[in-house]
């Protein structure tokens, strides 16, 4: 429903990650190109994914346990993913103090660290909102609207924009967690990140219920606050211990 | 907060350089992605005939072999008139014509801002109904084609003007070439690849014996180049920006398209524009002018200067590159700008997902490209890499991600 509808949208999907964008990573030109890299990286594993996947489509949608499968299958795959992304970064990490050595610069300090994760996570946000959400945008610029059947009180539009904007919650700050807990070997965090992306994936499945998102969807956002929540005490403990290593 | 009192970190400045050159590629992408779903979706089929298209017509009812056969012919003289253009250039470069190269540069820049620019905003006026009469706007299109051709070779200007200048340009080709037939268009793209990547690396391509002349010669090749604002540190004096520094240092270079043939495009459009006025005589004395028309509207360069420090290993240049300790610029050719804007805005006649799919390829493209520039410190083209990944990914999201979000994204599952 006309340009100031969609441009609202779009807003609401991605509007704290353009505020995170503005704030943290315009700043420093490495993490722009992280965040680029990133988004490239998760949307190589959605091709794949669907390259998988092709051959089954399109499914049944009465039935709920294709999805279900699918989902699951998509999930392990992106986790399994990030494990790879850990590694890759901590080569990368490896080469920076290297250089910063040669160079005479200070090693990267632990909030460049954490910077650099959340960079990367929200490039994977930025990828499931652009890809899941903004990308099937275009006919709300127009003059009319879409409902759905399962979700008929609001447009279609507005639900996907409203569960993209949690799902970039999730992964923005599940990358943080994950990469501290693979840092510090805390198993604990290693075993948040997925379980979290698991069960938010496997929460939209409510939505396959005859009005079942409104449910769904506050369940969502629940474990979207879960994962800021847990994300937040994990970074003001390291903070502190850091500040007491430095002060002691 | 504590961080005010440690030094700075090395996050802070690491490749700005890179992002200096990805800002403007992105504004020009932007911009003709804004135009293409502006003003195509009025579905006027505007089919221009070019150079591009003189050896077969698309029509929408002919089969897939014929359109891919149609669209191969249609490359195939493209190249080949792209190729001969080049040539001309190195011979006239090789006879020291400079000036004149320069002089046709400006003509060829003044037509485009002039003419393309002028049948853009006469299609945005149309379409958003603007009130505004012939004679003022004549005065503003002689102004800012005037400005902008000023703009692009006099070095006096502020040098964000002449940035934006060379941006519009881009925008404005990359728009006209965006209105060929569908095949035709990514056939040519696929072409023009491969025609960079044997004119920069094989040793009888036109583009290495340009970049070899100016070496040797140590002069400016008289061509459109996009060039970064230099990164200047505290600690380096700032130098100059003088093209004559990099040559006494070690210097790798990316060569792009030159756009000879967006010439002889330009004088077809320009032809098509004035017949509609008067008679085909215009149309005819223009096309025949083609083979001596060869000035290039974009620069076969990425020009990457270092630092002075000799003896540097490879991996401390390529991470010096990025911006830390060197006060070198990065400088991109136009044709560059102007083919990954094709890419992306024939990209976003089918679908926004497939723009974002080859926004993201085209960037990685382009890094990839900076990083084996670093790597081998010679000439190199910045098309190809970056057009194979952008031509794989629309096909790839096309024919396989888009069912697949659509199919979960409907049903409001989501990962």
């Amino acid at each position: 429903m006309t340009v100031a509808a969609g441009i609202g949208y779009a807003l609401v999907a991605l509007g704290p990650s353009l505020s995170l964008f503005i704030a943290f990573i315009s700043k420093k030109p490495f993490l722009i190109l992280t965040l680029l890299s990133s988004t490239l990286v998760w949307l190589i594993s959605l091709i794949i994914l669907s390259g998988i996947w092709r051959a089954f489509l399109p499914l049944n949608s009465t039935t709920w346990w294709p999805f279900a499968i699918l989902i699951f299958s998509s999930i392990a795959f992106q986790e399994g993913l990030r494990l790879l992304f850990w590694k890759v970064y901590k080569r990368l990490e490896d080469i920076l103090d290297a250089f910063a050595d040669r160079v005479s610069k200070p090693r990267l300090y632990l909030t460049d660290k954490m910077q650099i994760a959340l960079a990367g996570g929200l490039g994977h946000g930025v990828a499931h909102a652009v890809f899941f959400c903004l990308s099937l945008l275009t006919p709300a610029f127009g003059p009319a609207t879409y409902f759905v059947d399962r979700c008929s009180q609001i447009p279609f539009f507005l639900v996907s924009a409203i569960i993209a904007l949690a799902f970039v919650t999730v992964h923005t700050f599940s990358m943080v967690i994950a990469f501290n807990g693979y840092a510090e070997g805390n198993k604990v965090d290693q075993l948040f990140v997925p379980s979290v992306h698991l069960a938010a994936g496997m929460m939209t499945l409510i939505n396959f219920a005859y009005g079942g998102c409104v449910i769904g969807i506050p369940l969502l956002f629940l474990m979207a606050i879960l994962t800021v929540m847990h994300c937040g005490r994990m970074v003001w403990r390291r903070l502190s211990e850091s500040q007491r290593q430095v002060d002691s | 907060m504590a961080q005010n009192q440690r030094p700075k970190s090395l996050l802070d400045s690491l490749g700005e350089e890179i992002i200096r050159i990805l800002t403007p590629v992105s504004i020009c992408m932007l911009l003709v992605v804004l135009l293409v779903s502006i003003l195509n979706s009025s579905s006027s089929l505007y089919v221009t005939s070019s150079i591009a298209t003189i050896a077969y017509s698309e029509t929408g009812s002919d089969s897939s072999w014929d359109k891919f056969i149609g669209a191969l012919l249609n490359s195939l003289v493209f190249v080949a008139v792209v190729t001969v253009a080049t040539f001309i250039l190195v011979l006239f470069f090789y006879l020291k014509c400079s000036k004149f190269l320069k002089i046709y540069m400006g003509f060829s820049s003044f037509v485009v801002l002039g003419f393309m620019g002028g049948e853009i905003a006469l299609f945005l006026i149309e379409e958003f109904s603007v009130p505004v009469d012939c004679i003022t706007f004549l005065v503003l299109l002689f102004n800012f084609a005037v400005i902008g051709v000023l703009a692009v070779f006099m070095s006096k200007m502020p040098i964000i003007v002449t940035q934006g200048y060379l941006v519009l340009i881009g925008m404005l080709v990359a728009y006209w070439f965006t209105l060929l037939p569908e095949w035709t268009t990514w056939v040519l793209l696929v072409a023009m690849a491969l025609y960079d990547l044997a004119a920069v690396l094989l040793p009888v391509g036109p583009l290495r014996l340009l970049v070899e002349l100016a070496m040797s010669r140590d002069e400016d090749i008289p061509a459109l180049v996009y060039e970064a604002r230099p990164v200047t540190h505290h600690d380096s004096a700032s130098r100059p920006v003088q093209t004559r520094i990099w040559r006494e240092r070690q210097n790798a270079r990316l060569d792009s398209e030159d756009s000879s043939s967006l010439n002889s495009d330009l004088n077809s459009t320009v032809s098509i524009v004035q017949s509609s006025h008067n008679g085909a005589r215009i149309a005819r004395v223009e096309e025949g002018q083609v083979s001596q028309r060869d000035a290039e509207l974009s620069a076969p360069l990425i020009d990457h200067r270092m630092d002075a420090q000799d003896g540097l290993s490879t991996e401390s240049l390529m991470l010096e590159g990025m911006g830390l300790g060197s006060s070198g610029a990065i400088k991109l050719g136009l044709g560059d700008f102007i083919f990954y804007s094709v890419l992306v805005g024939r990209a976003a006649m089918y679908d926004f997902m497939t723009v974002y799919a080859c926004y993201l390829a085209i960037v990685a493209g382009l890094g990839i490209t900076l990083m084996l520039l670093a790597l081998y410190q010679k000439a190199l083209p910045a098309l190809p890499v970056s057009i194979a990944l952008g031509v794989l990914f629309y096909f790839l999201t096309r024919f396989l991600l888009e069912v697949f979000i659509v199919q979960c994204s409907l049903n409001l599952l989501m990962f």
